[in-house]
């Protein structure tokens, strides 16, 4: 199958893993994707560490080698007029702009919608910032850990009662805020089918977090109560992680037909789960730690991959709590085909996770190369895009434009 | 407000259950699709789960809950049909034939089982597009598991990267992969349209959450291949410092700060008035606070303990540091900058009176010309009627469904309230 986004053509200049995961979605469904990076030191995730290899190296950082999969990389300084000029031809010729400067920053370049608009009416600009384009708080900074916190999520979702709020790794705001970017895109490519023009998306990244991982704001407004974080904390057949022989487990009551205590005093072999004191579920999280010293030792007996195949055959939800080692090494995943691998010319091949969906039974992750290194196409993309020479290349590269 | 023109015409027939399936749907829902919900008597949980208002269910509690508002049958049509009895699956093959996209979150085995597979689909609709969420797959060892957001949030390796610093793993969310599924779900549907726009051509998807979850810790997966094992660290993070919540005045108020740039340590520097500790050579370099960062979050601490958590924000951002107070679901509803944002949707749950005005989260993009706002809530088998007379039968032979059981608008005699 011919890829689906294989028509469309992404500019991206973008300064957060928000962006920069959105333009790689569309990168690996096809789309002919460059990403624009400032001269010199280039996006500030290829600094970030860890690296492959250990020592910093800006083509080893692998947020960075995860984020920017399948796309042609540039580099381009839009603060100066040459640059800016180069850039604006590079969007009049792109479906897609996906652009994360603070507010009112792309205006004073002079690339603002309105710009970008006249140079080519069949554009769709695309701003994800922290906050959004308008409101009280547009300007101000944030991060991940900012969207968290202004989203609900940090209060009221992960962490355990008697402690601090605490939020989940690898800035899943950020890449919520870049799923949602998708989407908006999306319609946006499907309203241009109709209309002929095209449009500019405001979306942020604490909205983001309000509106997917936290939901919060129905249930409050429903019942009155602020949702708070540590709903898991003593619930051992519903929520707790407990030691295996290789690894973690955490338990649940479903497929257990409504008598859980039965079926798992007799999975597991231990008749004192049968006490009346373990019957329900608010008597369970009152004696928790009793019915966590009668569970925990059975299930260390287990080897992960054994107890899964086992639960399963028996109509039983469990969740191996798997560390990135265990997941790549996956039998199933391999039998699935889930994991792509990309070359990269200093880091060598790399797997990569899969979107998580197949047509018509097969991956369609593009395979075109991992990350691009800095500046890689420069000359592929301003030759072939804006017919500049090798003299033109020169000229610009001795400006530190490119 | 009327429905968005950008898919009118497209017709969505889903067979869904709790969480990740029903929010991607509603995305198409959202811009203007016929989402047909079919829902069967056997399986109210969705219509169970609440939350209720006053967090109590009431007489018609299966039209109350809140989460039927914001995804479950969010701008959805209602058909409440045995999908099973064979006049419901011939009526179901005949909707088939009209519609463009057929969705299931069933474990795999099931559509095929009720004769609404693939390849069976597209014998009677050769442009149908099938869509089927499910936890591992139609393929592996693990196809037959079941789950929940929860174990998946195990099994794609986030909770081992989630917790405290120096603590155990924890779950990220109880619902987290639930709603990455279902955004997946969407982005999936979305150029399953547009590829067909342009070729003609229906296609089959298997989507999974197990995937999706590990598509969401891709730095991860590569660092592993490389002997690159990375910490749980709580709030913290790998090179910024300070990066963490502290505790601010009043009861379980924080406010997380997150200094990632010597500019930004000024900022915060000078909006804490310099202090005399700052001097310190330790805290002279983005490095060198990241090897000291407990003695520094102790510092901030003794700093932010007898602030305001959201003067503190407007504070410390006016300075250019990067801040925000821990905000709960009340600070939520009444923040300022999401209500002039126009974010938040007092929505009026019309036939629903004790439901009435609720606030719900908007989305969190905004695309001129396809508003994405609550504009209905189906009930209980709402469109049976309407659904069946598109479907071209007669209303005496719908009468004939619903004295036989085939569709009904309420639950079973006998069904137990939540």
């Amino acid at each position: 199958m011919e890829a689906i986004l294989s028509d469309i053509s992404v500019l991206e200049l973008t300064h957060a893993p928000s962006g920069a995961f959105c333009a790689k979605l569309l990168a690996d469904q096809g789309a002919d994707t460059i990403k624009v990076e400032p001269p010199s030191a280039g996006d500030q995730m290829r600094h970030e560490p860890p690296f492959i290899g250990g020592e910093p190296h800006p083509d080893r950082s692998t947020t960075f080698l995860a984020l920017n999969t399948n796309k042609r990389g540039v580099t381009l300084d839009v603060t100066q007029a040459a640059g800016r000029d180069m850039f604006l031809q590079l969007a009049a010729k792109a479906d897609v702009v996906i652009e994360s400067f603070p507010p009112g920053r792309m205006a004073e370049l002079k690339l603002d919608y309105e710009k970008l608009k006249a140079a080519n009416p069949k554009t769709i600009l695309l701003s994800i910032t922290y906050f959004g384009q308008q409101g009280p708080y547009a300007n101000y900074h944030g991060d991940d850990l900012i969207a968290q916190a202004t989203g609900g999520f940090l209060y009221a979702v992960t962490g355990s009662t008697h402690k601090p709020p605490m939020g989940t790794a690898l800035q899943q705001m950020e890449l919520t805020a870049g799923r949602n970017g998708v989407i908006a895109l999306m319609a946006a490519l499907l309203q241009r089918e109709q209309t002929g023009v095209g449009c500019h998306i405001d979306l942020s990244v604490q909205e983001a977090a309000v509106a997917t991982p936290s939901g919060l704001v129905h249930p409050y407004s429903f019942t009155g109560k602020n949702p708070r974080r540590g709903s898991g904390d003593t619930n051992v057949m519903d929520g707790m992680h407990l030691p295996t022989r290789d690894g973690e487990v955490t338990l649940t009551t479903a497929g257990t037909g409504g008598r859980p205590m039965e079926v798992w005093s007799e999975f597991l072999g231990e008749p004192r789960l049968l006490d009346p004191k373990f019957a329900t579920r608010v008597s369970r999280q009152e004696n928790w730690e009793e019915l966590r010293d009668l569970v925990a030792p059975k299930l260390k007996e287990w080897n992960n991959l054994d107890l899964m195949r086992e639960t399963m055959a028996r109509g039983l939800v469990i969740g191996l709590v798997q560390s990135p080692r265990q997941v790549l090494d996956s039998p199933h995943l391999a039998e699935r085909g889930y994991f792509v691998e990309l070359e990269h010319a200093d880091a060598g091949t790399l797997k990569y996770p899969g979107p998580g969906f197949y047509f018509d039974g097969a991956n369609p992750m593009q395979t075109v190369r991992a990350a691009p290194r800095l500046g890689e196409h420069n000359a592929e993309v301003y030759s072939a895009r804006l017919g500049l020479s090798n003299d033109d290349l020169g000229r610009l590269r001795a400006a530190h434009v490119i | 407000m009327a429905a968005p023109t950008l898919l009118q015409g497209v017709k969505v027939l889903t067979l869904e259950q709790v969480h990740a399936l029903p929010w991607g749907t509603a995305f198409l829902a959202d811009m203007g699709a016929q989402v047909i919900r079919v829902e069967s008597a056997g399986h109210l949980q969705d219509r169970k789960a609440g939350p209720f208002p006053n967090a109590k269910p009431g007489e018609e509690w299966w039209n109350e809950g809140g989460n039927l508002a914001y995804f479950g049958t969010r701008n959805k049509e209602s058909l409440c049909m045995d999908v099973t009895h064979p006049a419901g699956k011939e009526i179901f093959l005949k909707l088939v034939k009209q519609c463009d996209i057929v969705t299931d979150n069933f474990r795999p085995g099931t559509m095929r089982r009720y004769g609404f597979d693939h390849d069976s689909l597209e014998a009677v609709n050769p442009r149908i597009i099938t869509l089927s969420s499910t936890a591992f797959g139609h393929t592996g060892p693990w196809s037959k598991a079941g789950s929940r957001a929860r174990t998946i949030d195990a099994m794609c390796g986030m909770s081992a990267l989630t917790g405290y610093e120096g603590g155990p793993s924890l779950r990220a969310s109880n619902n987290y992969m639930d709603h990455s599924t279902g955004n997946n779900v969407a982005y999936a549907l979305l150029l399953a349209l547009y590829r067909r726009n342009k070729t003609g051509k229906g296609m089959r998807i298997d989507l999974t959450m197990q995937e999706t979850g590990v598509s969401c810790i891709g730095p991860a997966i590569l660092e592993t291949q490389h002997g690159i094992a990375r910490s749980r660290l709580g709030c913290s993070h790998l090179w910024k410092a300070p990066h963490n919540v502290y505790a601010c005045a009043g009861k379980d108020r924080w406010i997380a700060i997150a200094v990632a740039s010597d500019v930004e340590w000024a900022g915060l520097m000078q909006a804490m008035g310099n202090p005399a500790w700052a001097q310190d050579v330790c805290y002279d370099n983005v490095h060198s606070r990241w090897q000291h960062r407990h003695d520094l979050d102790k510092l901030l601490s003794a700093w932010t303990a007898t602030q305001d958590d959201k003067a503190l924000m407007a504070l410390l951002q006016q300075h250019g540091v990067c801040a925000g107070a821990v905000l709960t679901a009340a600070d939520l509803v009444a923040d300022p900058h999401l209500k002039q944002r126009g974010f938040l949707q007092d929505y009026d749950r019309a036939g629903s009176p004790t439901v009435g005005v609720r606030t719900y989260a908007g989305r969190p993009f905004r695309v001129p010309g396809v508003p994405m706002s609550i504009r209905h809530t189906a009930r209980m088998g709402e469109h049976n009627d309407a659904v069946l007379q598109q479907a071209g039968l007669s209303p005496n032979e719908i009468a004939a469904l619903a004295e036989q059981g085939v569709i009904f608008n309420r639950p079973r005699a006998g069904e137990k309230a939540p």
